[in-house]
């Protein structure tokens, strides 16, 4: 026992005192929150739009036409074969004669790349303004008048009450985005500091210093002793990150914000913010008014340490398993599609999942421990029961025992094979072992 | 009283066994070599000694029980390829080998520090390993290994890829070492680390115990019937003379001096008496003695001998 936290300290202490961590541990928190703020940011930034040239030979849709904020229309009286050799006309649009026939004689031009979402965009205005056309010509008077009584404009507000009826401010495009922030937080420690695990192992295994400890300490300690020491490091990280981004939002916030700011950040929480009275950028407004809640920072870096621990716990020791087969690092790449596989699958599905965390494939991906942490994290920005998260959490913590079992039967056997990489039938065969 | 004692132990891995049946006995207090091609199966015996691994069947005693993980606070052990964390600083690596050996924190760094002094190494306490050189690394993973003062030590080929005078350095500590009580056991490729060092000798081939012993005794034993001439004279009629009482001519040579040294095997129960007259009479004989074969030839004859039956 007392070997372990030799071995743990070791680990712990050598890898927390180099340069590159401490300089990792306090620069990430400044890309995160860049990160977090950017997108709201940047919208209002933005380049000057550039317009679509039309040329409408049937004349029936320009009048239709409305200006986007970012895809005005010019209507142009050119003939096309003079634009095609204009080169300030960058994207031009014809529409045919018989365009209220046949919907489908549009060209659009453009120099260099299409996008995708200008097209689509010109699409629905094409479409709309041949409906509004063609209910014209069927000249049944006031119908336009009539239609636009009856259209509704449905605005959904959106409200998180808990099983006692509490409500609570919640935004679900933040807690979207902060749940997949988490999840890919999780993801990279897993990875990285499971690459650790195994490069620390590889080491070990290759300087042969290893003959020497194992000499004094069981195999199956000093590989707990490596997981713990290694993972310890990581949770010193996150633990760092979140009490920065506390700071931050404690004592550089205030400061930066403005008084104007955190007049509508009020009555935001408050509820009586309208969108387009704020002077602020809604987004920007919306993050902030989650992330100014400590506790609820606490609390989703409470959840992040428990599905960390788990996660890393499970992900290293398969790691361990892997550097233990191999003798170098080159073999140990190849084998880690073991365990970078499940884990981009489970970022993957949480990225879906985020949008839909209440889903049935949510909570049976929440169930398998090699998803669980990245699919958990994804939703529990936006809330889940009480009831799921243990037996998530009961289910990942069952099942790293079962593996850390397993592989350590590997790693006992693997750390003394030199030559060639075994191949999976080889690793079983370990296992079995006395 | 044996120190360390392996009763009929096999061990097998994936495709080959590593060793079969091989029983020893290392008496306490006495430097013991373990001799062997590579891949006979030394490494694989050191482990089982070590308790890093287990043997399939068969036991090891240490100082008369069988072998457990407690005893291995016991031992010293001095791996054939050495290594050290490269990344970390000497003294807190010491440290750290020294304490996963059960050493308190004050026992290890003033045992340390006493060591440090007598390598004349004090300077590198705060250096990295990578910045050492081989030669350095090699001292302080001795440190480490004798540091606990281990009743047994295992050395699993000590001389290689040391300098002549590390070399020399090492088998003075391992002289030492004896002095003080301790108990070595290294295995070897050189022979002549044998002949000076070792008290005994296990020889394994092919994962089989093939010689074990006394070394004074083996090489008399190998050595009998074996005398030298140095003698002015023609070779071809002194074994002439002795016609077919010679077995074989082991070598001959020609000294600067113009005169021809011949070392020769005998059928056994040749007089003495006889071997000398003849050479007298047939030579002008200058010296005349019995011959102990090296360690070399024995490791050599018994390896070739033993590949041949097998």
């Amino acid at each position: 026992m007392n070997n372990i936290l030799l071995v743990i300290n070791r680990e712990y202490t050598q890898r927390v005192r180099k340069k590159g961590f401490i300089f990792t541990t306090l620069l990430m928190p400044v890309v995160m929150l860049a990160l977090m703020f950017a997108p709201a940011l940047l919208s209002g930034i933005g380049s000057a739009p550039e317009a679509i040239t039309v040329v409408d030979n049937s004349g029936k849709i320009a009048p239709y036409l409305i200006d986007h904020y970012s895809l005005p229309y010019v209507i142009s009286p050119l003939p096309v074969d003079s634009l095609r050799t204009d080169t300030d006309v960058n994207t031009f649009l014809v529409i045919g004669e018989d365009i209220i026939e046949n919907p489908t004689s549009v060209s659009l031009y453009h120099r260099g790349g299409g996008s995708i979402e200008t097209e689509t965009l010109i699409k629905d205005d094409i479409k709309n303004a041949i409906e509004a056309r063609r209910l014209e010509d069927l000249q049944l008077g006031n119908l336009k008048e009539l239609l636009g009584e009856v259209e509704a404009d449905v605005v959904i507000s959106s409200h998180k009450i808990d099983n006692q009826g509490n409500e609570s401010s919640s935004n679900s495009l933040t807690s979207y985005l902060i749940g997949i922030a988490m999840s890919f937080i999780l993801y990279m420690f897993i990875i990285i500091y499971g690459q650790l695990v195994m490069m620390s192992i590889i080491e070990e295994k290759n300087n042969r210093v290893l003959e020497i400890i194992v000499t004094s300490i069981k195999p199956t300690h000093l590989m707990l002793g490596k997981i713990i020491g290694i993972g310890a490091v990581a949770i010193t990280q996150v633990i760092i990150w979140a009490l920065l981004i506390a700071g931050f939002i404690t004592f550089v916030l205030p400061g930066i914000a403005g008084d104007q700011m955190f007049a509508e950040l009020a009555a935001l929480k408050a509820g009586t913010l309208n969108p387009a009275d704020a002077t602020t950028d809604f987004g920007v407004l919306q993050v902030m008014a989650m992330l100014s809640s400590l506790s609820y920072i606490f609390s989703i870096f409470g959840y992040l340490i428990l599905f960390l621990i788990g996660g890393f716990m499970l992900y290293a020791s398969l790691y361990a398993a892997i550097g233990a087969s191999v003798d170098n690092a080159q073999d140990g790449a190849q084998l880690q599609v073991f365990c970078i596989v499940p884990v981009i699958v489970g970022l993957m599905f949480a990225m879906t999942i985020g949008q839909n965390p209440d889903s049935s494939l949510a909570t049976i991906l929440s169930m398998i421990p090699f998803t669980a942490p990245m699919i958990m994290m994804s939703r529990i920005p936006a809330g889940v029961p009480a009831g799921e998260i243990i037996s998530s959490l009961a289910i990942l913590y069952v099942s790293i025992v079962a593996i850390i079992w397993f592989t350590a039967k590997i790693y006992r056997v693997g750390i003394f094979m030199y030559g060639k990489k075994p191949n999976l039938k080889e690793l079983i065969k370990w296992a079995r072992y006395k | 009283m044996d120190i360390v004692k392996a009763d009929h132990v096999s061990k097998q891995f994936v495709g080959h066994k590593a060793l079969d049946d091989v029983s020893l006995a290392v008496p306490e207090g006495s430097i013991y070599g373990l001799l062997g091609p590579n891949g006979a199966g030394k490494t694989t015996l050191l482990r089982i000694i070590n308790h890093i691994t287990a043997p399939d069947s068969g036991t090891v005693y240490f100082c008369g029980h069988q072998l457990t993980q407690a005893d291995v606070n016991s031992i010293g052990y001095l791996p054939e390829e050495r290594g050290l964390y490269k990344k970390m600083k000497v003294g807190e690596q010491a440290m750290f080998f020294a304490r996963l050996k059960g050493m308190s924190k004050h026992d290890a760094s003033a045992q340390l520090h006493q060591w440090f002094e007598k390598f004349g190494i004090t300077e590198w306490w705060n250096k990295k390993v990578e910045e050492l050189s081989k030669g350095m690394a090699q001292k302080v993973q001795f440190i480490i290994t004798v540091l606990h003062n281990p009743k047994l030590l295992i050395f699993d080929e000590p001389f290689s890829g040391f300098d002549p005078i590390n070399a020399k350095l090492l088998k003075d500590e391992i002289l030492e070492l004896r002095k003080n009580g301790a108990t070595i056991i290294f295995s070897t490729h050189n022979m002549s680390s044998v002949e000076t060092l070792c008290d005994e000798i296990t020889l394994i081939n092919k994962s089989h115990n093939i010689l074990s012993g006394n070394v004074n005794e083996i090489r008399h034993r190998f050595g009998a019937d074996r005398y030298q001439f140095t003698f002015a004279g023609d070779e071809r009629s002194l074994l002439a003379a002795f016609g077919d009482r010679v077995v074989s001519n082991i070598s001959s040579d020609r000294n600067e001096d113009g005169n021809t040294r011949m070392t020769l095997r005998f059928a056994p129960g040749t007089s003495l008496h006889d071997i000398i007259a003849t050479a007298n009479d047939t030579v002008a004989l200058s010296s005349f003695s019995a011959d102990l074969p090296s360690m070399d030839e024995i490791f050599i004859t018994s390896v070739e001998n033993n590949n041949r039956k097998s």
